[in-house]
């Protein structure tokens, strides 16, 4: 599903280069619901960015699905994304003006395969499965931080992508929320077979994760299928 | 771009006016109603007094067309056959001759140069509305003799003081008073102030109407020449129609339009007017452009995280680009909208109650085209002001926008 080959990616800083990411190669299957771990400044949110598109890297190769992503261009880059994966962020990301359900259907408006009663439906049934179908005319002012995760998450899966990026969910929520939140993922990884790569940084995570991918300076420095 | 990336564009922009600041939604829209009302405001009221200016010169001087004499001569000569043949043209609904003579008039202590024009009543109902404008006692009638009317200038007003008037007067004549006038050519006579009329042209006004018959008295015989004639055209006909006929009938060389006249008397102040209304377009659309440029370049710098996201999830960044775009444009027509609607109100205002000097009224001429234009023009400073900054940081990178 993802493979990645001597990835880097050097930010210019002033006159000095920093070295996020230095040669990273790894391979994720579809199903694989991934933990990137690491300290602060270990490169995992940059990994993450260049995985999903939202970046691009100095050198290195990235294939998703098997499709050579540095040979799209960025409308292409802005389709594939639409199309293929889905994103949650750690500040929830939703557009203030729009309802919750707006919010949750706003990428699938945009697809030329779902008519507006087929993203209705789904809209409305992702949110019933997150238990939110009865706050979904509501806005995002209205819900308390894991609610609107709830609904970053349902945003990011109503459109069914192939893999499910979320770079530090629970950073903002509360361990009772983080906990709600961690579920979700779990029950849609599970129930839907859904790929996810998921950045953090709370070792309590590590459970609901099928393998561990920690990063040190840039490079991985463990990589396993633990389960705690 | 497709319809379904418009679609969910326009579904942005309407739901961020909607639920987003309802505060600066509605003072932009002010603001942009407002220099609606600017751009339109003096190009109309000097349209309007362009447009009275020569209602009162079609109506108080010259008619739809004027025909003076040859080049060279004082008089238009023969002038019943003139008259005539005038009258029987196509699209003349009737011409009047005129015929001044410089007089004094004295009116109790009071002595008034002024010039006494001799009409032909009936003939000049149909070219001049000055007998709808007595403001006491009656217009002339056909056969009248010994009996004058006056402007109110001339009339003046027995409340003021000689010399605080600003226009010579006989100091408040009123109708059944008789006046004294001595013509240039020394006959003297008593009138009896038959009328006095109010046009509100000054120099209407400042004059005194005498009859055809009377004037001939003061020649001492028949009266068949004139200094100029006016000319009333028939509806639907054009002034140059008229014109083009007359010269072509040879009734004189020297035929002239409203028009023709106007350019040369008040070409200049027209071509002013023009000018300050150029400068007060230019002000309005640079404010509204600047104005709409700020608003939407402080959303889109509030809103640049949230761009990133959307790109993120993606959002095309034409989606997001028409979705500002939208947005100025929403603000723009409810903006012009406004606009018309206080134009409109002005206008009616200055209608029922127009802005009254001693030269001239003034009132908001305003055609369907003006706002049209108008609006045109100023919806699309709008659109380059809101697509300007939407296109700029539609444009940015993701991972910017992100950590913004």
């Amino acid at each position: 599903m993802i493979e990645c080959a001597g990835l880097e990616k050097v930010y210019q800083m002033g006159n000095v280069g920093v070295r996020a990411l230095d040669g990273v190669s790894l391979s994720i299957g579809r199903g694989e619901f991934v933990g990137i771990m690491g300290a602060s400044g270990s490169g995992k949110s940059t990994l993450l960015h260049m995985l999903g598109l939202l970046d691009v890297p100095t050198s290195g190769e990235i294939t998703l699905d098997g499709i050579d992503v540095n040979t799209l261009n960025d409308y292409e880059k802005t389709m594939f994304r639409l199309y293929k994966l889905g994103y949650v962020f750690q500040d929830y990301a939703l557009v203030p003006e729009l309802t919750v359900a707006e919010n949750v259907f706003l990428p699938a408006m945009l697809r030329n395969d779902r008519t507006d009663e087929e993203y209705t439906a789904a809209t409305f049934d992702v949110l019933d499965r997150i238990g939110l179908s009865d706050r979904r005319w509501h806005l995002p002012k209205e819900l308390s931080g894991g609610e609107q995760q709830r609904v970053a998450i349902a945003r990011a899966v109503v459109n069914r992508p192939d893999i499910l990026f979320a770079d530090e969910p629970c950073a903002n929520l509360d361990t009772e929320n983080s906990r709600m939140v961690l579920d979700l993922f779990e029950e849609i990884n599970r129930e839907m077979h859904q790929t996810i790569v998921m950045v953090s940084h709370e070792d309590w995570h590590k459970k609901y994760f099928d393998r561990i991918i920690r990063l040190r300076d840039g490079k991985i420095v463990e990589d396993n299928h633990a389960v705690s | 771009m497709g319809k379904k990336e418009l679609k969910v564009a326009l579904f942005l922009a309407w739901r961020s006016l909607r639920r987003g600041s309802r505060s600066s939604a509605l003072l932009t829209i002010l603001i942009v109603g407002m220099c609606f009302t600017n751009m339109i405001f003096l190009p109309s009221l000097f349209a309007g007094i362009g447009q009275t200016i020569k209602t009162q010169i079609v109506d108080y001087e010259v008619g739809n067309v004027l025909v003076s004499p040859q080049s060279g001569e004082q008089y238009i000569t023969d002038l019943d056959a003139t008259l005539d043949l005038i009258n029987s043209m196509p699209g003349v609904e009737r011409a009047t001759p005129h015929y001044s003579k410089g007089a004094t008039l004295k009116y109790r202590q009071r002595i008034l140069g002024s010039s006494i024009r001799a009409i032909r009543p009936t003939d000049e109902k149909s070219v001049s509305p000055i007998h709808t404008k007595m403001i006491a006692g009656s217009y002339l009638g056909e056969g009248d003799t010994g009996e004058i009317i006056i402007g109110k200038i001339v009339a003046g007003d027995a409340t003021i003081p000689q010399e605080e008037e600003f226009y010579s007067s006989l100091g408040g004549v009123r109708v059944g008073d008789s006046i004294t006038v001595e013509f240039g050519n020394g006959y003297i006579k008593d009138y009896r102030v038959k009328g006095i009329y109010s046009t509100g042209w000054t120099s209407s006004d400042n004059s005194a109407l005498i009859t055809w018959s009377d004037m001939e008295i003061v020649e001492g015989g028949s009266l068949d020449k004139a200094e100029y004639i006016t000319v009333k055209t028939k509806p639907g006909y054009s002034e140059k129609f008229v014109k083009d006929m007359l010269m072509s009938y040879g009734v004189s060389p020297q035929v002239h339009t409203t028009d023709d006249l106007l350019s040369k008397a008040i070409g200049s102040v027209l071509q002013s007017f023009d000018i300050i209304n150029m400068v007060s377009l230019i002000v309005s659309i640079i404010i509204t452009t600047v104005v709409l440029f700020i608003v939407i370049t402080i959303k889109t710098i509030n809103s640049r995280k949230q761009i990133g996201i959307l790109r993120a999830i993606g959002v095309q960044k034409e989606v997001i680009m028409h979705n500002y775009g939208f947005q100025v444009i929403i603000l723009a027509l409810f903006g012009i909208s406004l606009g018309i609607v206080i134009a409109l109100l002005l206008a009616l205002y200055l209608a029922v109650n127009p802005i009254v000097t001693p030269e001239w009224s003034a009132y908001m001429y305003l055609t369907p085209m003006d706002l049209v234009s108008n609006s045109l023009i100023l919806l699309a400073s709008a659109i380059v002001a809101g697509y300007v900054p939407a296109y700029q940081v539609s444009r940015e990178e993701i991972q910017s926008s992100m950590r913004a």
